[in-house]
């Protein structure tokens, strides 16, 4: 048997092997066995943690974004088809379920800001926003200003550097779709950007 | 320049919320509680419906097992007011025709039948002429409705016309047809006994084979056929066919000796 014959072989089998355990991986899930939602949790909170902060820009909004996406995870992994990875699976979960979170957030950051603008607070200088961390925090409120469609497509592709296919999966629209919002988004962001007065 | 903005900006955004894990145990621990919490009560929910659709379902087959959901479905239908409108189901007290042969005993005239309709017979029977035989039967209801409902109902004199309903087209039903428009609107007692003949003969375990059966017996009544009118009343008499016009059927064979004569 030739080498490269063998070697398609172990490679099918691994495949098949592979497929098998995550099958089986997706029926503990569909069936809210615990110890399957801790192996999912732990193998990838990390890029759901990631998301969810840059999509709502708040470390408390973004941990319940995390925590309802494991916890839905049961009864969303029904319209798992295996098509793309778990991880993409699952921030299309938290894609779904951010409305009300960005939302939430978005009210707590502007209630914030008020605060810090009232007489006595320390006023948002613009020569002071040139550090990363000020920088940061001025695009996630011009963030607050995108429609949510627009601020997930920015988000998936330029902050996490995700492909227009990869994005048009997790979001469910069509490539096309996905790079006009981001065209609408990086506009509208370029503009708010020189308003605030960062240079 | 603007673009570099940009870029900066979202570079710093990417940077900043990197690796950022601080509370993921504790989000963790949420999570399993949610997760147990969420199992339990779908358990619960389960633990509680699994029952009571059992029970209901048991209850049900019970129920139409012994006939004590058709008492309670008429008890309230009564109840309700809407008899009219919704026809009960036929009883399982009023059996049907058991066999051809089983109605018919004698091997020349089968049985009695049909709905003479609202006719109460018992009146017209005793009498010694057979006319007073109140033919009641309205001839209109028939029209276009198939010899559907086939009427087990108990043998109250008030007897109905057979039950309109409309189905299927059925061949024998111009049969039926024929024979009540000779004996109720004709009254053309022979043509009449054929057409009731002729539907027996077709359909002898037809929907309304009872009451053709009957009312050919009146027809031979009205002949003068004594003899074969009280083969034809007697499996009604001996309640072969339940309740139904058994009484009437009694009560005619009872006059019969004293002779009934003429039309």
């Amino acid at each position: 048997m030739a080498l490269s014959q063998l070697v398609t072989m172990t490679d099918t089998a691994f495949v098949e092997r592979e497929r098998a355990l995550e099958g089986d991986f997706v029926a503990r899930l569909m069936l809210g066995d615990r110890a399957a939602v801790a192996e999912a949790y732990d193998a990838h909170h990390s890029a759901v943690r990631a998301f969810a902060k840059r999509l709502v820009g708040e470390t408390a909004a973004a941990e319940d974004l995390v925590h309802e996406v494991f916890v839905v995870l049961p009864r969303a992994i029904k319209s798992y088809r295996g098509d793309a990875s778990l991880r993409t699976f699952l921030i299309s979960v938290a894609v779904n379920h951010a409305r009300h979170h960005v939302r939430a957030a978005a009210r707590r950051r502007y209630a914030m800001e008020r605060y810090e603008r009232e007489p006595g607070r320390g006023t948002s200088d613009p020569e002071l926003l040139t550090g990363q961390r000020e920088l940061a925090q001025v695009l996630e409120r011009c963030l607050d200003a995108l429609p949510l469609d627009q601020r997930v497509a920015f988000v998936l592709c330029e902050v996490e550097e995700r492909s227009s296919t990869e994005v048009a999966r997790i979001v469910g629209a069509p490539e096309g779709t996905v790079r006009t919002r981001l065209f609408h988004a990086k506009k509208k962001l370029r503009s708010l950007l020189e308003e605030e007065g960062v240079r | 320049m603007t673009d570099d903005l940009l870029a900066r900006a979202t570079r710093a955004l990417r940077e900043e919320t990197r690796g950022d894990d601080t509370g993921a145990r504790f989000t963790r621990s949420r999570i399993m509680a949610s997760v147990h919490e969420d199992r339990v009560k779908r358990r619960t929910r389960w633990a509680f419906l699994i029952p009571v659709a059992a029970t209901f379902v048991a209850a049900s087959a019970f129920g139409a097992a012994s006939g004590t959901a058709h008492r309670a479905f008429e008890v309230v239908v009564r109840a309700l007011g809407i008899h009219a409108s919704t026809p009960p189901a036929p009883r399982t007290s009023a059996p049907r025709p058991v066999s051809a042969s089983a109605v018919a005993p004698a091997a020349r005239s089968p049985s009695p039948s049909v709905v003479d309709t609202a006719a109460p017979v018992v009146n017209e029977a005793p009498a010694p002429p057979p006319p007073p035989l109140a033919e009641p039967a309205p001839p209109a209801p028939l029209a276009a409705v198939a010899p559907a409902a086939p009427k087990t109902q108990p043998a109250t004199s008030s007897g109905h016309e057979p039950a309109p309903v409309a189905s299927a087209p059925d061949p024998t039903f111009e049969l039926y047809k024929a024979a009540h428009q000779a004996h109720f609107v004709d009254r053309d007692w022979a043509r009449a006994l054929g057409g009731w003949d002729a539907y027996l003969k077709a359909a002898p375990r037809g929907a309304l084979a009872p009451e053709a059966r009957y009312n050919r017996a009146l027809c031979l009544l009205r002949l003068h056929r004594n003899d074969e009118a009280r083969v034809a009343l007697r499996p009604f008499a001996d309640g072969h066919y339940g309740t139904y016009r058994r009484e009437e059927a009694q009560k005619l064979i009872e006059a019969l000796p004293a002779g009934i004569d003429g039309p």
